[in-house]
């Protein structure tokens, strides 16, 4: 009995002890957290939410920079959107852009990693060398497509070995924006495809040991077992590289800005350059408040209809 | 005790250092401006100098603003920290002085005995003028001329530049050959551009214009299309080239690489022939002239905001700049023409074989500025762009850019 009671008491005062520093390090565990995060909040609200604030007001007001008193326009901003031809032309663009890029980059990197996933001879060789337009400045490979697409460029010359006349790749309102989704799937795949080769490290060897003995091919195993298998990781990827889309405005800036003809004016650029170009802030704020709402829009609708998880 | 000390010193000079930044930045001119070429910053620095030099109790400091000039200028003057003095480019000029942010000169100019107003070439004045208030003082400017190769000129029999509209299109016929025979042309007459600026010289020459006294725009006149469609024509009737076609980036490359006989360019091509393309014979004439002789000049003024603690040097830094004085080291190499007329004979640029046609064209030449928002340029790029690319209808094409570019119309 003695023991036992003694026991007892010394459990349930290693237990209140155990309570106490529970709660002490709890309290100051939350202290450390908050004080951790102060910092980084802080300037995220400065940074980022007040100026999101900012932009939905200033959106409703014909805000002129220089202006001394700003006036308040209601929904005149919007209205006159919704008249403006080059809106919808952007619009389209951009929708246009997202339906080419997304399935195409997200099918290019899902291959790519489970190539990358096999035991090739000079993986990590290949793996660096799709990883590196990702780490490169969108600015300087924009640059060197510029030189790509010339008219006596790389591209050019290459066609012209199969007997294809030349063209104008940036300069022909047909072929401008294709050219540069061609340039933003080949930046973007391969970080992308980083992504997906984190998920493909998570599925169980084992799955793909049972297809081998069942007499799966290889073809087999990848869209019965891979493709399903990084389902959260695709949706991951998917949303990120909408969102991408849908802002795309880098590579339009250095290698179009926007034309010719307007032929690749996107709603990120456009909002640049009623704001920073023709200095409407205002009209800029509520054609950037409308582009966010759009992006809201299709996220949700993707989360909707394709969950990470249907299982 | 000795860490006592040291901190008391550590803070002592903290706090000076941080005095002697108030008070250096009180008494010193902030100065910005663009550059387009090295040559450009070192004749900066050595005007610069010569003022340092002459007045040693002001002090300036130089910011240098890259890119986007514009836009920087226009984020510094709305968030009050605008440099003292900078430049304004004539084409932005209306879009500035329809807000109250630039200091009205005319006092200062009116006290300053020196400074002779009416020396200036008075149209590049009455650029930065609204309403009798002076806001920019030009600095300089350039205009478009005629740039020919005289080798190609010769081998064509032809011995003089063209005169009139119907001369360039007969010259250029003449000048586009295929010379190697291969049944493509390998030189045009001319070198043309899709753009706006490009096609105002022909405007104005045709008696049209973009916008009348009222600011109402005026391009479905018969004046307007007449010289869209004699400039397109050149480019269908294939005696003039673009740019993208011979896969170059711009009109001067095209004639510096032998293409094209003939170019319209301005001043800041000369030093760029000079050095780039030596091999190009070539020599310089007044745009040939249609109804009667025009050209598009271009000035850029210095200027003051309204906020500004430092009037008086800023009008001292200013008035030295477009001064007599300043002007003569700023144009003497010629990179671009003086507004004034005393420094323009003073330089003897009136009798230079090359800046007479620049310094000449001054009679017929005119400031081209739009009362709209500066979005009326890419509605007029595109309508040209597709007038070229996609051969649009001409007149359908004028009528429709008239119509967006009307809400645009500067407020006031």
């Amino acid at each position: 009995m003695l023991p036992g009671i003694y026991m007892n008491d010394a459990i349930s005062v290693r237990i209140k002890i155990n309570m106490k520093r529970n709660s002490s390090t709890k309290k100051e565990q939350q202290f450390w957290a908050y004080t951790f995060l102060f910092f980084p909040l802080m300037l995220l609200t400065i940074f980022v939410f007040i100026p999101i604030l900012f932009s939905f007001v200033i959106s409703f007001f014909d805000w002129e920079l220089m202006a001394s008193h700003q006036k308040f326009a209601g929904l005149n901003n919007y209205i006159e959107i919704f008249g403006d031809k080059i809106f919808y032309k952007a619009l389209v663009n951009t929708v246009f852009y997202t339906i080419g890029v997304v399935p195409i980059q997200t099918l290019l990197a899902l291959f790519l990693a489970f190539v990358m996933n096999q035991k090739i001879r000079g993986r990590a060789f290949f793996r660096t060398a799709f990883y590196i337009p990702a780490v490169t400045s969108s600015v300087v490979t924009s640059i060197i497509f510029v030189a790509i697409y010339s008219k006596e460029g790389l591209l050019n010359s290459l066609l012209g070995n199969l007997g294809i006349q030349p063209n104008d790749w940036l300069t022909n309102p047909k072929t401008v924006l294709i050219s540069i989704m061609m340039l933003n799937i080949w930046t973007t795949s391969g970080y992308f495809m980083v992504s997906f080769l984190a998920g493909l490290q998570n599925i169980p060897a084992s799955l793909y040991e049972a297809a081998r003995l069942e007499g799966a091919t290889q073809s087999q195993q990848f869209w019965h077992i891979t493709v399903p298998m990084v389902r959260p990781v695709t949706y991951f990827v998917v949303v990120m590289s909408l969102i991408g889309c849908f802002q795309v405005f880098d590579q339009v800036f250095v290698m179009s800005e926007g034309g010719p003809n307007n032929a690749s004016t996107t709603m990120a650029y456009y909002v640049y350059q009623n704001g920073f170009k023709y200095f409407r802030l205002g009209y800029g704020a509520a054609a950037a408040i409308l582009l966010a709402g759009i992006i809201m829009i299709v996220t949700v609708i993707q989360k909707k209809y394709f969950p990470p998880y249907p299982y | 005790m000795v860490k006592s000390t040291l901190k008391y010193i550590f803070l002592i000079s903290f706090l000076a250092l941080i005095i002697s930044c108030i008070r250096d930045k009180a008494k010193t001119i902030r100065f910005s401006s663009w550059q387009s070429n090295p040559s450009e910053k070192r004749l900066t620095d050595s005007l610069l100098h010569c003022f340092a030099k002459k007045y040693p109790e002001y002090k300036v400091k130089f910011e240098l603003i890259p890119g986007n000039y514009s836009e920087k200028i226009q984020l510094m003057l709305g968030t009050h920290s605008a440099p003292q003095v900078f430049y304004v480019k004539d084409f932005v000029a209306p879009s500035y002085l329809r807000y109250d942010v630039l200091q009205p000169l005319n006092e200062y100019i009116d006290r300053d005995t020196s400074f002779d107003k009416n020396d200036f070439y008075p149209q590049f004045l009455n650029a930065f003028t609204k309403n009798g208030k002076i806001y920019g003082i030009p600095k300089d400017f350039g205009c478009y001329v005629l740039f020919y190769n005289i080798d190609m000129f010769k081998a064509a029999g032809l011995s003089e530049p063209p005169k009139d509209w119907t001369e360039l299109e007969e010259f250029s016929k003449k000048l586009t050959k295929d010379i190697n025979g291969d049944g493509k042309t390998d030189q045009y007459g001319i070198v043309v551009e899709p753009s706006i600026d490009k096609l105002m010289p022909f405007v104005f020459q045709n008696m049209g214009s973009f916008q009348d006294k009222d600011a109402n725009l005026t391009l479905n006149t018969p004046e307007f299309q007449g010289a869209l469609e004699y400039y397109y024509g050149l480019y269908s009737k294939k005696i003039a080239t673009i740019p993208t076609d011979v896969s170059m980036n711009n009109i001067e490359e095209v004639f510096g690489r032998k293409r094209a006989a003939m170019v319209i360019s301005g001043g800041w091509f000369v030093p760029q022939l000079k050095d780039q393309y030596k091999d190009v014979n070539y020599k310089v004439a007044f745009l040939p002239k249609g109804k009667q002789m025009a050209t598009i000049a271009f000035t850029v003024s210095y200027s003051s905001p309204k906020e500004n603690p430092l009037k008086e040097e800023s009008w001292k830094l200013l008035s030295y700049l477009t001064g007599k004085e300043g002007m003569t080291v700023w144009t003497s190499t010629g990179i671009a023409m003086p507004t004034r007329k005393s420094v323009a004979s003073g330089l003897d640029y009136i009798n230079h074989p090359e800046y007479k046609i620049f310094m000449g064209s001054v009679d017929f030449a005119k400031v081209f500025q739009v009362d709209y928002n500066e979005r009326w340029f890419s509605i007029a790029q595109s309508a040209m762009q597709a007038i070229f690319y996609e051969r649009a209808d001409i007149p359908q094409k004028l009528k429709q850019m008239e119509n967006d570019i009307k809400s645009l119309r500067l407020k006031k």
